[in-house]
């Protein structure tokens, strides 16, 4: 969780121009600091959640600065256990996904950092979704991890060539899981 | 009395070399009548016969030489019919008559006609006597002087002075024969008899009828025959038919007649009463005519130009029979021979045995061509040492099959006609000539339907032999037989080859099929485990990731230990399903040139510390170079890694053995072979047969997945490869997996240069 915000993201996260932010901040409204030999302002987390809740802004936007995750998989039990793996790490903001329609919607609407994505779907596969979003510049950023209860690794070259970033067999660690993720996020 | 022992003698060997009586020229002229006519009957002409002794004598002689047992030949008409007609005819044309001087110098007029006359009372007495049969007393009266007619006609010089002594001296005409000649007629007669075959019942007759004793029934069934010729005899005597006018009728017909039963008026009656019928059969029969000798002759010489004609006709006929029945003879031999045979070998020995024994050859070289030409199988067989050589000649690539141009003909003789052998069988002389001898030879083709099967080479015994069309007749006779015979056997070849080849691809079939079964069932495999990934990953996964959760928060060892026992257990389910998957969709192999001793060593040294584990012994024995095998190294490796896991496995319990991985190079098949053999306890057979069946493990329930040999087998197949199991209770297992060598690769020239 970060601790310290620069003006810019203090104004993202209120939804204020960042002259307003560094007007409060000149003013002493929002108490902050130099960083040290420069002019950058600094702001600590506890004063930005100060100012925001003595000016009535909703704190929504501060929690947003955990990475998204869609997890895609028609099996309930792997979404719970998959869910249950990333909200206890702390770092994730979780969705979820039951079929290859949904994510295309919830990949529009939640713009996932990361998606963790069953190869095979009850609509379609894992393939066209991959082909989907990188089919979208806006989510040029989005990275692709397909975990697959298949074994073909001509599969898997496939999938890697549509876009996917990394490819898990099931059953899996998920220490390794949680690690992949990181390591795509450089968390 | 010396002289009249050298004249009996004389007259027995003279006796000895006759064979026929001549006749009367009258009887003879009249006899000639009835066989020149167009069409003889046979009545007439058994009527001209069976009234004089020399023709009667005759016939019975033909029919006995015919071969008709004598004691059957009791009456003229058995004897007509024991010969046929046209033979009779043919016979009687040949007729001899007696001089007409030396008719009258001894009386045979006289004698011809006590002869009838003696048949005729023989025949009335027998009739009423009812014992004896008419016919047969007619016969024997007729011939019962046999021996007087063979005397005057033999040597009429020293009959006439028989007859003189009679004349002069009133005497016994038997007397004087035995005075002048040593011997009388009825022992000369029974001589003649007994020369001829008559039946015993006739000797007896003309033996014994002087007898005044005789037996009453000298031959059993034949009746008191001599007796009534007896009484025959003596009542013509007494009626005048002597054979000499001053001749004394004998005394005793009455005597003779009482003791067959007859009173002495009634034998006077009989004897009138053939005086009486006399007249009626010697008029027609020619007994008393006197023909001129110009009408003798022509009627002689017209019969002996019958006679010609007859003749060649008749020996044409036999001559052509001859021949037939030879060549059918032949045909039925060697066809009966033929049939037994069932290989082409057999039938061309047959052909060339026969050919050689019975066609009078020196020697005989049936052949038989392939059905598809490619070769030759013949065999020679010769005159003196039989089958002396088989041969197999191949022809295929032979151009001197073709017949040679006849100017080139010349090595064997000068060039001959068609069916000289050198124009059309130079090659088969090539091959033979120098053991054939001098030529010239012939051949002669075996065809069926225009087919042309083989032939026949072979040389007469006798070389100037100038073929006959009946030889030519019988060898092409000889060769059809043998042609068809062949084309038989090459039939009943090509039906077991087909048979063969059938059972062949049946086989074939049967492992195609079997492959096929053994793919389908991979196949099915794979897909459905294709299949159980999905469906038993996802539990997996979420059994494996709930059980790693715990571990994660558990802060008891034991219970940590518990947890991730629970997440080794899924991904060995996981890696069974994957390995499931691999074996029914195995990766193609990379394939490259591969030093198998290398493999084998790096196999063995990859397995020893398990073997020391297991207290097993794992060594290798190799040459020190082998030719390289064109394979997947990794799948390969691992496919006898399989191999020597098992074997490994199989001496653990033992806690001992060893097993070896050798490779050896077959030259002759270009091959080299990889043979992993374990002295361990071997399989039984039932373990044996299903050793290449994936999850049939021969270990001990759960120990093994039972992958391992069907992979290595699947893998070695898939390889170009060949794999072997050998194994029996006792005897350990024995492994070989085979590649072909890979042919060698030319090094470039600069590797070369360096050695």
């Amino acid at each position: 969780m970060k601790e310290v915000y620069s003006t810019g993201e203090a104004a993202k996260i209120c939804r204020v121009s960042q002259q307003t932010i560094i007007r409060c901040f000149d003013s002493g409204k929002l108490e902050g600091f130099y960083v040290p030999g420069s002019r950058f302002r600094r702001i600590p987390r506890e004063s930005l959640v100060k100012f925001m809740k003595e000016n009535s802004i909703p704190l929504t936007n501060l929690d947003s600065s955990k990475k998204k995750v869609l997890v895609v998989d028609d099996e309930a039990e792997i979404v719970d256990l998959l869910v249950d793996v990333l909200e206890r790490d702390g770092r994730f903001e979780v969705k979820t996904a039951t079929c290859g329609y949904d994510a295309g919607l919830l990949t529009q609407q939640f713009h996932p950092d990361v998606i963790v994505l069953d190869y095979m779907l009850p609509d379609i596969n894992a393939n066209v979704v991959c082909k989907t979003i990188r089919g979208n510049p806006a989510l040029e950023d989005t990275r692709i991890i397909i975990i697959s209860a298949h074994i073909e690794d001509e599969v898997s070259a496939k999938l890697y060539e549509l876009g996917a970033n990394a490819f898990l067999h099931k059953p899996f660690q998920i220490d390794a899981l949680v690690g992949k993720i990181a390591e795509l996020l450089k968390l | 009395m010396a002289a009249s022992g050298l004249q009996r003698r004389r007259i027995e060997l003279l006796l000895d070399k006759v064979d026929r009586l001549p006749t009367l020229p009258g009887v003879g002229l009249h006899l000639l009548g009835q066989v020149m006519a167009d069409r003889p009957g046979r009545r007439a002409v058994q009527m001209a016969v069976e009234v004089d002794a020399s023709l009667a004598a005759r016939v019975l002689k033909l029919a006995i030489d015919l071969g008709t047992p004598a004691e059957t030949l009791t009456s003229i008409d058995a004897v007509f019919d024991a010969i046929p007609l046209e033979v009779l005819v043919a016979d009687l044309l040949s007729v001899e008559t007696v001089e007409p001087d030396v008719v009258h110098e001894v009386h045979l007029v006289r004698l011809w006609r006590h002869l009838l006359a003696a048949g005729m009372a023989a025949q009335v007495i027998a009739t009423r006597l009812g014992t004896v049969r008419p016919e047969t007393a007619l016969l024997a009266g007729i011939l019962h002087d046999i021996g007087q007619i063979a005397l005057p006609i033999l040597m009429p010089k020293a009959y006439a002075q028989v007859l003189q002594r009679v004349e002069a001296g009133g005497g016994d005409l038997i007397q004087a024969e035995r005075e002048i000649l040593g011997v009388d007629h009825a022992v000369l007669g029974r001589r003649l008899a007994q020369q001829w075959g008559f039946a015993q019942s006739l000797q007896n007759v003309i033996w014994l009828h002087h007898q005044a004793q005789v037996p009453a029934a000298d031959v059993p069934g034949a009746g008191p025959l001599t007796q009534v010729v007896r009484l025959a005899d003596l009542l013509v005597c007494q009626e005048g038919f002597t054979y000499h006018p001053s001749e004394q009728p004998r005394e005793g017909a009455a005597e003779v007649a009482e003791r067959l039963g007859f009173s002495g008026a009634h034998a006077e009656q009989i004897g009138r009463q053939v005086v009486a019928a006399f007249q009626q059969n010697v008029g027609p029969a020619g007994i008393d005519a006197l023909p001129s000798a110009d009408e003798l002759r022509r009627a002689l010489a017209a019969a002996n130009v019958r006679l010609g004609s007859l003749y060649r006709h008749e020996y044409a006929r036999f001559h052509a029979s001859t021949h037939e029945a030879r060549r059918s003879e032949l045909l039925i031999r060697l066809n009966a021979q033929l049939a037994k045979c069932h290989t082409a070998r057999e039938v061309l020995e047959t052909v060339a045995t026969t050919a050689v024994q019975a066609l009078g050859l020196r020697f005989a070289i049936p052949y038989l061509r392939a059905s598809d030409g490619a070769y030759v199988e013949g065999i020679r067989c010769t005159a003196e040492a039989g089958i002396e050589e088989q041969f197999l000649y191949d022809i295929a690539s032979d151009t001197a099959l073709e017949p040679p141009p006849a100017d080139d003909a010349a090595p064997f003789g000068e060039p001959g006609p068609p069916v000289r052998a050198e124009r059309v069988e130079g090659w088969l002389l090539e091959r033979q000539g120098t053991r054939l001898g001098r030529g010239p030879f012939y051949t002669i083709a075996m065809s069926v339907e225009d087919t042309n099967v083989g032939g026949m080479l072979f040389a007469f015994a006798d070389p100037d032999h100038e073929r006959t069309t009946h030889e030519s007749g019988e060898l092409v006779a000889l060769a059809s037989l043998a042609g068809i015979a062949l084309k038989r056997a090459q039939a009943e070849a090509d039906l077991g080859t087909l048979s063969e080849e059938l059972a062949e691809s049946n086989r074939d079939l049967q492992a195609a099929h079997q492959r096929e079964l053994q793919q389908r069932s991979a196949a099915s495999l794979g897909e459905m485990a294709a299949g159980a990934a999905h469906e038993i990953n996802n539990p997996l996964a979420i059994i494996s990731g709930r059980a790693q959760q715990l571990a994660g928060d558990e802060k008891d060892p034991a219970r940590r230990d518990i947890l991730t026992t629970i997440v080794d257990q899924a991904s060995r389910i996981s890696d069974i399903i994957t390995e499931l998957r691999l074996f029914a969709r195995p990766q193609p192999p990379d394939l490259q040139p591969v030093d198998p001793v290398a493999l084998a060593g790096q196999v063995a040294e990859e397995f020893q510390p398990l073997a020391a584990r297991s207290g097993v012994h794992v060594c290798t024995e190799s040459p020190a170079i082998a030719p390289a095998i064109h394979v997947d190294p990794k799948q390969v490796a691992a496919a006898i890694g399989a191999v020597v896991r098992n074997g490994i496995e199989a001496c653990a319990p033992a806690g001992a053995g060893t097993v070896s991985v050798s490779v050896q190079v077959l030259a002759a098949r270009g091959s080299v072979r990889f043979v992993i053999a374990d002295d361990g306890p071997g399989m039984d057979p039932k373990v044996r047969a299903r050793v290449f069946d994936p999850f049939y493990s021969g270990s001990q329930a759960g120990r093994r997945r039972g992958l391992g040999l069907p992979k290595a087998y699947r893998a070695v197949l898939a390889n170009g490869g060949q794999m072997a199991l050998e194994s029996a209770p006792g005897l350990g297992t024995t492994v070989r997996i085979t590649f072909e060598a890979a042919a060698p690769a030319p090094a470039p020239a600069g590797e070369q240069a360096q050695g």
